[in-house]
């Protein structure tokens, strides 16, 4: 078994709008291993996204990452902070959140890079795109070319340089190197004619070479952990399928680790060697693709996957999950399960917070957990909170 | 920054608005004359010639009472005849109490109002900019202590805090030499076309009046360019950059500001108007370092506006023209480059 290159444990965020406190995530707790492609899968309005930001520590005011810890290994890193991080540092792996904020900056590019949504907005509208590229790759370039320590002082874009290349067009901070590889980078993600296209500027692109672009410009610091945040949803379906041909491709070579989120079991299915269920910002389900999709614990889990069309087997009518998301309010969400309302098999020992357990079939050395109380007992039809012979309200 | 499609809106712009075409003529013909006034001017704007005071333009006549007295059989004879000045040549566009051209002090006048204008809203947009920048993108207190500074800024009417502040600080004035003069070609073709020669050596630049009407005037930068960064900050390209480990002076200096220019362009523009009418009204109260003001010359031909209007009306047409002109290319810019109202700038 592959090692992990990342452990989240307990992350917690929240929101504090003016309705109150939003619990989006809710002390989710997953590894992903080397080599890997993670899948983290739910409804709108689940948590995966803010999952993601949380990981490379961009929530936004208001929110904020109440806890947890992400464990990301880099022995380099854990030798550099050993003395002066102490609690930050377990062996190889280096906690992320407690590095000071220059650190864990340079660490975005390098360690860990993002896809977005929306290939549309990803790109800044007032520069070519191949210099976007380059700029990353000339960050990342630089940062390289010194030890890890300086990195902060050497590499920093403060006012002055900002001031002097804003002057001085012929100071510029893209070398010619830097370009060349993000030229590169182009043709590598497969866009045609990539010389010519970096100097176009992003308008120019159409949304699937935007999604490539995207890819090329993660790809600049040689991440090894890249997280792509529902990168098909904004693309047409045929679009969809070539970038994540080319996001399995890429992984492959590159040896890295991929997170990806999307609502699309289907893409999960297709991408991913292990996968987390996320339902109103808990991980209730996961486990290895086939233990989660074969052999489903989790009622939610169960319902996600009913909810698709067989083909083989058309049934007249798909089975949908009942009801809405909960409000992830924190004053509404009380302490029990929080799909207990939706739950076909609610009983009255889901009225209390559920804990993570592995899953009953589990064998030994799989990783399968749950958060339900069907994991350790039966269900039983005379505890039922949502009594299936209760005549339905609604019957036209 | 700028880009072919840019500038292929602007010429589209230009060719269907015939306002736009007054509106550049107006704002190059006021920067030819800023530029080469001594070569335009008819005399130096500042030498005094009482015997030809209050001259009529050309074209027009001024009728003025004159008394005379003689000793007549005796006794005192004082007549009152109704005498006619005549205009002058020299002074198409007659003088002015004190014998000065007034068209030569339209001219020179220019170059205040220009200088100003500019260097005002130079000031005003790179104090509003910072802070409206630095104000959006961090929003939470900083964006609620400065936006609340630039409130109670703005709730001074903008006149009376321009001149508390001249108060405060006196009207210090620079004199810059005149380029043409210190190169030494200006004696030279003005006697050849065949004008006066000893035009002033230098040219008075308001220091004060430039620093007050650009702290008297940042506000609106600093509004607009919050709320384009407030907009602009939630944009996935920023997002995109800091997953890549940008910094906040990278994220605000490369992908902010070049995506607020337009507004604050736009903006600029129409400022440079307001601050060219903030000027004259200060000069006009007195309170500018420099007498070759449109506004000091509207306020010393004020009391002879029954008699000579000229005096005030010629200073006061050419603030017209440049205020009206200066908008009409404010408009352009704004049909221009705003990609709301023509099609072709979407993605």
């Amino acid at each position: 078994m592959a090692e992990e290159i990342l452990r989240v444990r307990n992350l917690t965020t929240r929101f504090f709008t003016e309705e109150g406190q939003v619990n989006a995530v809710e002390s989710v707790d997953f590894d992903v291993r080397d080599g890997e492609v993670f899948g983290i899968v739910g409804e709108s309005g689940s948590g995966k996204s803010v999952t993601a930001l949380s990981l490379i520590d961009l929530v936004e005011t208001p929110g904020r990452i109440t806890e947890g810890e992400v464990w990301y290994r880099d022995a380099e890193l854990a030798d550099e902070h050993r003395d002066s991080y102490p609690d930050a540092v377990d062996g190889d792996f280096v906690d992320v959140r407690q590095l000071p904020e220059t650190t864990r900056r340079w660490l975005r590019g390098p360690a860990f890079a993002t896809i977005f949504q929306d290939p549309m907005s990803s790109l800044n509208p007032t520069l070519p795109v191949g210099e976007q590229i380059a700029e990353a790759v000339e960050v990342q370039r630089r940062a390289r070319a010194n030890p890890r320590r300086t990195r902060s002082r050497t590499q920093g874009y403060g006012m002055g340089r900002f001031i002097a290349d804003s002057l001085l067009p012929s100071r510029n901070y893209v070398s010619e190197e830097s370009h060349e590889r993000a030229v590169a980078l182009l043709d590598r993600v497969g866009i045609p004619d990539p010389e010519q296209r970096a100097e176009e500027y992003p308008h120019e692109f159409s949304g699937g070479m935007l999604q490539r672009a995207m890819v090329a410009q993660a790809l600049a610091g040689e991440p090894d952990v890249l997280i792509a945040d529902e990168p098909t949803t904004a693309l047409d379906v045929t679009i969809q399928a070539q970038i994540l041909n080319l996001l399995t491709e890429l992984q492959e070579e590159e040896d890295m680790s991929v997170v990806l989120i999307t609502h699309n079991l289907g893409v999960i299915a297709r991408m991913c060697q292990r996968v987390g269920v996320m339902y109103a910002g808990e991980i209730v389900e996961r486990g290895s693709l086939e233990d989660v999709f074969e052999n489903p614990v989790h009622p939610y889990t169960e319902g996600l996957l009913g909810s698709i069309p067989d083909l083989e087997d058309p049934a007249p009518r798909l089975s949908p999950i009942e009801g809405n998301v909960p409000s992830l309010l924190d004053a509404e969400m009380g302490e029990k399960c929080y799909f207990a309302d939706r739950c076909p098999k609610a009983m009255e020992s889901c009225l209390h917070r559920i804990e993570e357990r592995d899953a009953p079939s589990t064998r030994a050395g799989v990783d399968h957990k749950v958060r339900c109380v069907l994991a350790d007992r039966e269900y039983d039809e005379s505890e039922a909170l949502n009594p299936a012979e209760a005549p339905e309200v609604t019957d036209d | 920054m700028i880009s072919p499609r840019t500038i292929r809106n602007l010429r589209k712009e230009l060719r269907s608005s015939l306002l736009a075409k007054v509106g550049i003529v107006l704002v190059l013909a006021m920067i030819m004359v800023a530029a080469f006034a001594p070569f335009i001017a008819l005399h130096d704007p500042t030498e005094q010639d009482l015997d030809e005071n209050n001259l009529p333009p050309l074209g027009f006549s001024r009728a003025t009472e004159e008394t005379t007295s003689e000793m007549q059989n005796g006794s005192l004879v004082i007549k009152n005849e109704t005498v006619l000045v005549n205009a002058s040549a020299s002074h198409p566009l007659g003088t002015n109490s004190l014998g000065q051209d007034v068209y030569s002090r339209a001219v020179y006048g220019a170059r205040t109002s220009m200088m100003v204008g500019v260097l005002g809203t130079l000031l005003a947009a790179i104090l509003g900019v910072s802070v409206g920048l630095v104000a959006g993108f961090y929003r939470g207190r900083v964006d609620d202590g400065l936006m609340r500074f630039a409130d109670v800024s703005l709730a001074f009417p903008s006149l009376v805090l321009a001149i508390a502040l001249i108060g405060l600080w006196g009207r210090a004035a620079v004199d810059i030499p005149d380029p043409f003069v210190v190169l030494g070609v200006v004696e030279p073709v003005r006697s050849a076309l065949g004008l006066p020669t000893g035009m002033p050596d230098s040219f008075v630049l308001p220091g004060t009046v430039i620093v007050v009407v650009g702290l008297v005037n940042w506000v609106w930068f600093a509004r607009i360019a919050r709320g384009e960064a407030l907009s602009i900050r939630e944009e996935e390209y920023v997002k995109a950059a800091r997953a890549l480990g940008a910094s906040d002076v990278r994220i605000i200096g490369r992908h902010v500001l070049p995506n607020a220019t337009t507004p604050i362009l736009v903006l600029a523009t129409i400022q440079v108007a307001a601050i060219i009418l903030l000027e004259s009204s200060l000069s006009f109260l007195g309170f500018s370092g420099t007498t070759l003001s449109w506004g000091f010359d509207i306020s010393q031909g004020r009391a002879y506006l029954s008699t000579s209007w000229w005096i005030a009306t010629v200073p006061g047409l050419a603030i017209v023209f440049a205020v009206i002109g200066v908008n009409l290319v404010g408009d352009w810019l704004r049909d221009a480059l705003d990609p709301g109202i023509e099609g072709e700038g979407g993605v």
